[in-house]
């Protein structure tokens, strides 16, 4: 039951950084893509039918660190807070934009909320580097951190190594324990005091990690976009890749998503950190009952949506 | 763990601020989707050209709704592990199992299903697009149970028991059928029906006030909206009756504290005193008393509708009766008042506590500090602002405008050539 829980989790969460990550990227390159109102629409065009079902992957990701990790999810949300609560207003902007810029027909208001969809792009794609960067690093931040007696340790020492800070050692004031041994008894200890010092330290190592994540995120941006618009839009998007092919950038760039979203989430072990097993059998076997209809209707929408951008859509 | 009380109070307001933006929101949401819903049946099944563009026209409205709704509630649901760390340590087994449910079992569809809904008209097949926003509005349905799941086991934590500090789910049944959920969610979906038939009626009787054209669509909408807030008004005052047994079993306190009755509060102040340790164990005398606003407005509202009922009778009247269509519009705030006062009176009561009687408001708090939760609230009540100012002027715009502005649904743009590409 903890195995099918972790798979869910990483399932979701494959999901959205895959699927999710290819609107915040299209939305990143908006400016380069579309020069003009009509091109800036087919961009959004590109993206919106989709973009609703794909942010839900990440509202099941949390839904399921919430119900079936749940010290995980408060220590993780807690530790990396100031990236987390960049992210949600990143997230908001960036919807608000899309939402927001066909509502009234004036050039000052596509102005701003293309800025909007923009700039929130940019914010989800930057706060996904704080974060994925703090996650990934955290380790090698332990033991110094600890030296410098910040760091929080539970009852067992085995649990440290899921311990992480986050930047490096020298700013390090944010050591956290993800909790439970096994799920038993979770050790909440949320560490240090001086709540205002949990500050994303920049150090070499976190910018680049940084602006790596950034950069993937654009290129899954440009990838995924050349497989959705035609003609002159269709020729700028395949500017980076510089190939005749579409599918297998977009297939390396999905893939370079997953693998940075496992490779994190394998830093935070959640199979250590489960909800008691009355929970599970409650809540997994219809998590994994409902995944196949929650597939089914999502692949619905991609197929509808299968055809290039050639005309504007609702937004 | 010593809490900062500014800490706690930033903590409380930032998350009072969500969830009622939230909720003034998702409240027009669940109720109009199923308006939509039985219009655009309706639509479907007679062809009729004047149903077609009351559907296009509701469902623009509510599709403006939702984007707000959608925004607040991922936010909301952050700020539970950001911010409320030591719930779902405490209380995660339960409490979070039902919010996971919550996110696959309902949103999850209800958000993929809205995606086709708005960009799949004229793509789908009429009656599979039919399909798909009845799935939205089940599954709308669906996902505020599981919330009243959520909160209900807040309000009165059944079917779970303590073991080594953390709560364990022992029955789930209990946990599924929780009065404090069950009556909640009926009361709060029939809430939800009344606010949208009080809006529907409300715009439509400007339209007619203002003599627009589409009279034909508004008196149709208007009958749609009155003849849903009757009933609905009904359901709410019923399932908000059978509330008051419920508390007086599970959370003496609000009752006493809404009834104002001081001597009941003393004794269950001592007998709280005692049981749990010193404290405070009385909530909020002031907010407490926000029951009598909810049922004010109830009040009034039933009052409108019952006027309306009988002129509604005439033909004549729904189109030409000036002053009642004056009086209708100018109810449109009374349902969001009395939603947010009932769920004021609702969270409020519970205080000390966030897990009625287990967990109290300030061991739940993660360690923030004062400066911390000051720099997200103020980023949060300033996107909120915003949202909720714009939102509404662009609900009020789309109203006003009526069913000529409605770009949900109509024919797409047609296709400009593009100069081909040049390799």
């Amino acid at each position: 039951m903890e195995n099918l829980a972790v798979a869910l989790l990483a399932f979701f969460a494959v999901g959205y950084f895959v699927l999710g990550g290819a609107d915040i990227g299209t939305g990143m390159i908006m400016p380069f893509l579309g020069r003009d109102e009509h091109e800036r629409r087919l961009v959004v065009a590109a993206v919106a039918p989709f973009f609703l079902g794909n942010e839900v992957w990440l509202v099941a990701t949390i839904g399921i660190l919430a119900g079936a990790f749940p010290v995980l999810e408060g220590t993780l949300l807690h530790a990396l807070f100031p990236g987390f609560l960049a992210l949600v207003a990143a997230w908001v902007v960036r919807d608000m934009g899309l939402w927001l810029r066909g509502r009234v027909d004036t050039r000052p208001w596509r102005a701003l909320w293309d800025t909007a969809i923009v700039s929130g792009s940019w914010g989800l794609a930057l706060s996904w580097g704080l974060i994925l960067t703090a996650v990934l690093t955290g380790h090698a931040a332990t033991g110094p951190a600890s030296a410098s007696g910040t760091a929080f340790t539970t009852e067992t020492a085995s649990v440290t190594d899921t311990a992480f800070t986050i930047g490096p050692a020298s700013a390090a004031h944010a050591a956290f324990t993800t909790g439970p041994v096994a799920g038993t008894h979770a050790a909440f200890t949320t560490g240090p005091v001086a709540g205002t010092d949990v500050a994303f330290a920049i150090g070499p190592v976190a910018v680049l990690g940084m602006l790596a994540v950034v950069a993937l995120f654009a290129a899954h941006g440009f990838a995924f976009a050349a497989l959705r618009l035609s003609g002159t839009l269709r020729a700028r998007a395949r500017r980076l890749s510089g190939t005749a092919r579409e599918g297998l950038p977009a297939a390396l760039t999905a893939a370079a998503m997953a693998a940075l979203c496992l490779g994190a989430g394998a830093r935070l072990a959640p199979g250590r950190a489960v909800a008691d097993p009355a929970t599970l059998a409650f809540l997994v076997p219809p998590l994994l009952a409902v995944t196949p209809l929650l597939l089914a209707a999502q692949a619905w929408v991609w197929w509808l949506f299968r055809h290039r951008v050639t005309r504007p859509a609702y937004l | 763990m010593a809490v900062n009380a500014e800490t706690l109070d930033l903590a409380r307001l930032q998350f009072a601020l969500t969830a009622a933006t939230h909720f003034l929101f998702v409240a027009l949401t669940l109720g109009l989707v199923t308006l939509v819903a039985c219009v655009q049946t309706r639509a479907t099944f007679t062809r009729d050209p004047v149903h077609e563009r009351m559907t296009r026209f509701w469902g623009q409205l509510y599709v403006i709704n939702y984007a707000v709704g959608i925004v607040t509630g991922l936010v909301m649901e952050l700020q539970l592990g950001l911010v409320w760390g030591g719930l779902g340590h405490f209380a995660g087994n339960v409490f979070g199992a039902s919010l996971a449910m919550e996110t696959l079992t309902a949103f999850f569809v209800e958000s993929t299903f809205l995606g086709l809904w708005i960009f799949g008209w004229g793509r789908l097949n009429r009656w599979a697009h039919l399909a798909v926003i009845w799935v939205v509005t089940l599954t709308s349905y669906v996902s505020a149970y599981w919330i009243m799941v959520s909160n209900g086991f807040l309000q009165h934590p059944a079917g779970a028991t303590v073991v080594d500090g953390v709560l364990r789910l022992t029955d789930a049944t209990a946990v599924l059928t929780n009065p404090g959920a069950v009556l909640a969610f009926g009361h709060i979906l029939s809430g939800a029906l009344v606010t949208a038939g009080v809006v529907m009626a409300g715009v439509s009787a400007y339209h007619l006030r203002a003599r627009t054209t589409e009279q034909e669509l508004f008196r149709k909408s208007l009958r749609v909206g009155v003849a849903t807030a009757l009933p609905a008004l009904l359901v709410t005052v019923a399932l908000g009756g059978a509330q008051f047994g419920v508390l007086s079993d599970a959370q003496p306190m609000k009752l006493a504290v809404f009834g104002g009755d001081a001597g009941e509060i003393a004794r269950l102040q001592a007998e709280a005193a005692a049981r749990y340790g010193q404290g405070d164990y009385v909530p909020s005398q002031v907010w407490g008393q926000a029951g009598y606003v909810m049922i004010a407005c109830w009040a009034a509202l039933a009052l409108v509708t019952v006027v309306s009922v009988v002129r509604m009778r005439s033909r004549d009247r729904v189109r030409h009766s000036r002053l009642w269509h004056a009086l209708l519009t100018a109810a449109i705030p009374l349902p969001f008042v009395a939603m947010i006062a009932g769920w004021v009176w609702r969270e409020s009561g519970r205080q000390p506590w966030v897990v009625y009687g287990l967990l109290s408001t300030r061991d739940a708090l993660s360690d923030l500090s004062p400066a911390a939760l000051r720099a997200s609230l103020a980023v949060f009540a300033t996107l909120f602002a915003v949202l909720a100012t714009v939102n509404y002027w662009l609900l009020a715009r789309y109203a006003r405008r009526g069913p000529g502005a409605t770009a949900l649904g109509s024919p797409e743009t047609p296709c400009v050539p593009l100069p081909a590409a040049t390799f």
